[in-house]
Parts: structure tokens; C-alpha cells; sequence
């Protein structure tokens, strides 16, 4: 072996990295054009359908607007157009909504937060919870402690509309604990001050709670499982053999255990927007999801189109995301197989 | 009792070790006695299934779930600091335990790969050891003390940096070997250490273990299939059947002139290492069924030369030529009624199978 292998190798694993990076850039491109191409596609005049569903609250500029994005009236080339797409799309400009009457990035980065913080959030803490309690009961597995995965396994089964629904109607409806639906005290308007910021923790506890509660047995039993898998490893035999303490000995395995839950973690985030759909849905809760129900429902094709690139770029990130922590937490993918 | 004799390091007797309980249990070790001197090599050989990775683990108390053990009594003389002390290994505490893991008693596994955490670099290794077991050793007198360890089996400092997987196998064995005498213990258990690896460097390692061990006085049980390693290695080798010793006597003797002829097959399935080629014969059938294992010997029906009292009989594992040996089979009975063949009964000091 060369003395230099590391080296090589450790470069290696960069190339690796990069020629990742450059696959999620040529899908995002791809994204991009098909996003372009196919409004200009569409059949029948889907610009005189929308101006007639606005029903005649609509001012020149809109129908200007709504005529750039279906690249019709502006007699240029579609070669032009899509540079001028690209351009407008570098500098954040995803056009206007057609319901909102607003640029689709403001609207966007208007909502998109409640969405990160409560579905963000909900994930992280669900996997924090859930990897923690997959340790404990990888750990103790065979012992009495077991009685919890019949009901993980039912509580992982239990649909989210399903258990939403019923938090609802035990929680907020029945014993009023929580407030039934929205984000903050509608009395309030939205401003810095402790108030409102108590107000929105509030609101969000069921929510949150929801998430929290569907999403933790998965974890669990993810983590549990490969828990035990990984005790029956030698190197966690050896760790006993060493006279490593008990939490030692735990953590050998739990280390090596939580790899593909943290790979997991990172899928999931990108799935933060699809994800959010149905919970705020059912909690009335702003945020993307919410949006993109509306958008469908009115036909905002600019604001839906806003919200799948957002989709695409979220899938994205969080995927090489995924691939960036399994370089940097396991030493085995960041070199090229040596025998 | 036990361990009365100062030179002994560990006392065995009667240990039974079974996997699962009550009527689904296997017994996978019966009623193993033996006791292993200060700096000897103990060899243990047998087939695969044969118990000698569960007695190693049961004596050890590293038996995983659903290995239960059922009889039997341990001792260690400890070293070092507590010299002189004698502790009961089954009865031990979990704390006492931890006390003399690695410090007294160190393991060398099959597979280093497996064996090392694939997330540490290899000088973690050596740094969690030395720090675990002794705290006033500073972290660049830790790094220190792994790179002569590493020195003494011959390999860079510079391996520290690396991970397992970036390292041969014969490089990861005897990284394994470092780290077994990281904390010089007393006894160390080495589990088919060279099975994984090739030729060449099986030699080169059983070399290099012969030479630490004069140099560093350990006690070493070494488990092998592979009776020719064993007899370069080993002061005693014992054989393993089915759960049970065989036969039991010195390296040399028993390579030279098996008296079992389980060992005597065992011996036929592995080329000498130096001299002629000769045939290789193997044993006929396979090793018993230990959920219903044959009534008697449980090798007679495999044996050549079994009779009656094999077929009904369990041979108990008697002291033959004066004590210097032992063999458990009815062939070596003075009431035998079959002639011990020429292949079990030659002297030792013949050479047979070009065997210089």
C-alpha cells in the first residue's frame, strides 16, 4: 500500500461527492425546462380559462402576467423565452399568482416558514425521541421491555389524518386543552412581540404533538431494529471483552446503528412541503401544503408551479444533504474500495 | 481445591455450556476439565461445531444469548497489582468482570474486520483500552504506547491514522494482536486468529506470536482447525469432539502419534507444512447432530475402528502412558476387544507423514 493512499483515497470520496452534486444540478435543470415547457404545451386557451375564473377581478397587468407565463402575446422565440425564464427564475422571480395577486417568491417565503417550523421541527424532534427510545429498546431487547413494539407497530399503522382527527376531537374539541385550529390567537396580528410568539407556541402544540406522535414509532422501531442487528456484530462483542462500561459498550453499537436513520432524516426533510399537506389540512395551520391545496383548487398555475420547483429543490438538497452526512459520519464511503 | 499450584493461570473443571433452555436445549460443551500454566500455549483443535469457540466464550463470560452455562467452576489467578489474588470467573459480578477484561484476559477474534468498530480509526483503539483501564496515562503517553505496540508486531505508526477497512487482512490481524497485549495481560485467547488469511501470512503471524510470547510471557489458548499450525505454536494441544475432549496430551506427542482417531482424521485433512506431499483423506461423514446426538461415542459412526462398547457406551477420558496424555476411547481400553491399530499405537518419537 502507498504511503500516499490516503490521500488519493480521501480525494476520492470528494470526486464522489462532486459528481453527486452534479447529478441533483442536471435534475434540477431538467425540472426547470419541463416546468417551462409545459405550460406552453397545454391544450385549448388556459389564459382565457383563468381571466374567466377571476371573474373580472382582474386588472391589465395580471392578464399581462398570466399571458408571460404561458409565453403567449409577447411574439418572441421560445428559445428567447426560456432564457428570459432562467434569468427571471436566478433572480428569484417565480411570476405572479393568479389568486394572490402577488409575486409567487413573496407568497412563498411568506408561508414557508410556518411550514419549516412546524413540520421541520416535528421531524427533528420525532428523531431525536424515537432513535433515543430504538436504542433503549435495541438495548433491552428480549426483556419485558418488549411489550412496547406490538404497540409502536399500531401506533406506526394508525393513518395521520386518522390520528389528527381524533387529537382534534379529544384534545381540542371535547376537553378544550388546545385551541381547535390555526396558527395564533386570531385576535392578534402577526408582530414581535411575546404575545403573539406565546400565542403561535400555543397554537402549535397539538400539531406538533400530531406529528410528533405518527412519526415517532417509525423511528423507534427503525432504530431499535437496527440496534439489534448491530449487537450481534463482533466489534460490540469486543467492546464487552475490552471491560468498557455498560454506556460505552451502548454507544459502539448505537453509533454505528444510527447510520441509516440519519440518512433517513435527511429523505425526510426533504419531504417537508409534500408532508405538510394533510397536517395542515386538518389543523387549518398556513404554510406550503396549505398553498398548494389552494393552488389546485383555484388553478393558480403560476403559484403551483412556485410550489413544485420548491418540491424538486427541497428533494434535492436534502438528498445530497443525505449523501454529504454519510461522508462525513461513516469513514467507509469516503474511500474507494481497497482489495 | 483449584488452582492451588502457583504456576497454574486458569483452572477448568466439569464446564457445560448449552444453547436455549429446558427442552429445545443443546448441549454444546460437556464436562470440560483442564488448566492452562503460567506462559503456556494451550491449542484447541476440532471441527467447526466441535465447542471450542463456546467453551473459549463461556469461560470468558462472553457468551451471547441463548448460550446458558449449565456446570462447572472457573478460576483465574490474577497479576499484576492484584497478584496472588484467585477469582471465580462463573460467579463473578459484572463489575469484577469489567476489572479483569482486557487488563488479565484479552481475545483475538476470526474476523479483525468484524472485530474492529468500522467508524474508529485504529489508534481510537488503542486509546480507548489504554484510557478505560488506566486513567493516569496522558493522551500523548497513550499514543506512545500504541505506536510500540503496533511497533511490536511489526507494523508503521502511521496505521493509527487509518481506518479498518483501509488496512490488509494480515495488517488487521495483528493490529488485533496489538491491541490484545495493549494492557499485557496474563492470558490471552486467540479465536482461529489466522483461519481468514492466507498461507503466507498464517505463517508469518504464528511466527511473530511465537517469538511475542517468549518475549512477553503470556499465556495463550489457541484455537485452530488447523492441527499442523498448532503444533509449532502450542505446549498441549487438546481436542474437541462434539462438545467434549478427545484427547489431551503434548504437542508434539499428539502430532506425532495420535491416539484418538478423531485426531488421527484431523491430521489427515491438512498437508504438512514441510516434506512429502501425502494423500489427504479427510473424515468420512459429518459431525453429530447435537440435538440428537448419537448414544455412546458420539464419533463411532464415523470411526473405522468402532465396536459394541462404542455403540452403548460414552468413553470417559482416561490418563494413558503414565499421565502424560489422555484419550477418551474405548480402542486404548485394557478390556478392548479390538486391536489397536499401528496408526494409534506407534511411539512418539517416530516421524510418521514426512513430518521432519
Amino acid at each position: 500500500m502507498a504511503s500516499n493512499s490516503i490521500d488519493e483515497k480521501g480525494n476520492h470520496g470528494v470526486t464522489t461527492l462532486l459528481r453527486r452534486l452534479a447529478i441533483y444540478l442536471f435534475t434540477a435543470w431538467t425540472t426547470i425546462t419541463v416546468n417551462f415547457v409545459l405550460p406552453r404545451l397545454m391544450p385549448g386557451d388556459p389564459i382565457q380559462q383563468l381571466i374567466g375564473k377571476l371573474q373580472g377581478r382582474v386588472t391589465p397587468e395580471m392578464i399581462a402576467a398570466i399571458k408571460a407565463q404561458f409565453g403567449q402575446g409577447l411574439n418572441q422565440s421560445m428559445w428567447t423565452q426560456y432564457v428570459h425564464y432562467l434569468t427571471q427564475l436566478l433572480h428569484g422571480d417565480l411570476g405572479v399568482s393568479i389568486t394572490l395577486s402577488s409575486p409567487v417568491s413573496d407568497v412563498l417565503s411568506s408561508q414557508i416558514w410556518w411550514t419549516v417550523g412546524l413540520i421541520g421541527v416535528g421531524a427533528v424532534v420525532s428523531f431525536f425521541i424515537g432513535t433515543a427510545l430504538g436504542v433503549f429498546f435495541g438495548w433491552t431487547r428480549g426483556s419485558r421491555a418488549d411489550v412496547v413494539i406490538p404497540a409502536a407497530t399500531f401506533l406506526q399503522s394508525v393513518p395521520y389524518y386518522f390520528l389528527g382527527t381524533i387529537l382534534i376531537m379529544i384534545f381540542a374539541a371535547t376537553l378544550h386543552w388546545f385551541p381547535l385550529m390555526g396558527a395564533y390567537d386570531p385576535t392578534l396580528s402577526p408582530e414581535w412581540s411575546w404575545t403573539y410568539i406565546a400565542s403561535v407556541l400555543r397554537y402549535g402544540e397539538l400539531p406538533l404533538a400530531s406529528i410528533v406522535l405518527s412519526s415517532l414509532a417509525g423511528w423507534m422501531l427503525g432504530m431499535r431494529n437496527m440496534m439489534v442487528t448491530t449487537m450481534s456484530e463482533d466489534f460490540v462483542l469486543m467492546a464487552v471483552a475490552k471491560g468498557l462500561s455498560r454506556r460505552r459498550v451502548m454507544w459502539h453499537a448505537a453509533r454505528n446503528a444510527v447510520l441509516p436513520s440519519v440518512a433517513n432524516l435527511a429523505l425526510t426533510i426533504g419531504l417537508l412541503v409534500s408532508g405538510s399537506l394533510l397536517v395542515e389540512q386538518i389543523f387549518n395551520y398556513p404554510g406550503v401544503g396549505n398553498l398548494l391545496v389552494n393552488a389546485v383548487g383555484n388553478e393558480d398555475y403560476p403559484l403551483l408551479q412556485g410550489i413544485f420547483l420548491l418540491i424538486t429543490f427541497t428533494v434535492l438538497g436534502a438528498n445530497f444533504l443525505a449523501d454529504a452526512l454519510y461522508y462525513v459520519l461513516d469513514p467507509r464511503t469516503r474511500t474507494a474500495a481497497v482489495h | 481445591m483449584s488452582l492451588t499450584d502457583a504456576n497454574l493461570v486458569l483452572h477448568v473443571s466439569n464446564f457445560s455450556v448449552d444453547y436455549g433452555y429446558a427442552d429445545e436445549a443443546i448441549r454444546a460443551v460437556t464436562d470440560v476439565s483442564f488448566s492452562l500454566g503460567r506462559s503456556r500455549v494451550l491449542g484447541v483443535a476440532g471441527e467447526s461445531g466441535s465447542g471450542k469457540s463456546t467453551l473459549v466464550y463461556g469461560l470468558t463470560r462472553l457468551l451471547r444469548a441463548p448460550g446458558v452455562i449449565t456446570a462447572g467452576d472457573v478460576r483465574l489467578r490474577l497479576s499484576g497489582a492484584r497478584e496472588g489474588e484467585i477469582i471465580d470467573l462463573l460467579a463473578a459480578t459484572e463489575d469484577d468482570l469489567r476489572a479483569i477484561r482486557w487488563s488479565e484476559i484479552s481475545i483475538v477474534m476470526q474476523s479483525a474486520l468484524n472485530a474492529l468498530n468500522p467508524l474508529h480509526k485504529i489508534g481510537k483503539e488503542f486509546d480507548e483500552v489504554l484510557r478505560v483501564h488506566d486513567g493516569r496515562l496522558s493522551k500523548s503517553q497513550r499514543r506512545q504506547r500504541a505506536e510500540e505496540l503496533l511497533a511490536l508486531v511489526g507494523l508503521q505508526p502511521d496505521r493509527l491514522q487509518r481506518y479498518p477497512h483501509e488496512l490488509s487482512g494480515g495488517q488487521r490481524q495483528r493490529v488485533m494482536i496489538a491491541l490484545a497485549l495493549a494492557l499485557r495481560p496474563q492470558l490471552v485467547i486467540m479465536d482461529e486468529p489466522t483461519t481468514a488469511l492466507d498461507v503466507v501470512t498464517q505463517r508469518e503471524i504464528v511466527s511473530e506470536l511465537h517469538e511475542l510470547r517468549e518475549r512477553l510471557g503470556f499465556a495463550l489458548i489457541f484455537i485452530t482447525h488447523d492441527l499442523s499450525l498448532l503444533v509449532e505454536l502450542a505446549d498441549e494441544i487438546m481436542v474437541m469432539y462434539a462438545g467434549r475432549i478427545v484427547e489431551r496430551a503434548p504437542a508434539l506427542d499428539l502430532y506425532r502419534a495420535p491416539r484418538h482417531p478423531y485426531t488421527l482424521g484431523l491430521m489427515e485433512s491438512f498437508p504438512p507444512l514441510s516434506g512429502e506431499r501425502v494423500a489427504m483423506t479427510g473424515i468420512p461423514g459429518s459431525p453429530p447432530n447435537l440435538k440428537t446426538p448419537p448414544a455412546g461415542c458420539p464419533f463411532h459412526p464415523r470411526c473405522a475402528y468402532a465396536h459394541d462398547r462404542c455403540r452403548n457406551e460414552m468413553p470417559p477420558l482416561n490418563d494413558i502412558e503414565d499421565g502424560g496424555r489422555s484419550v477418551a476411547c474405548w480402542l486404548h481400553d485394557p478390556a478392548s476387544p479390538v486391536e489397536v491399530p499401528v496408526s494409534l499405537s506407534r511411539r512418539g518419537d517416530t516421524t510418521p507423514g514426512g513430518v521432519k
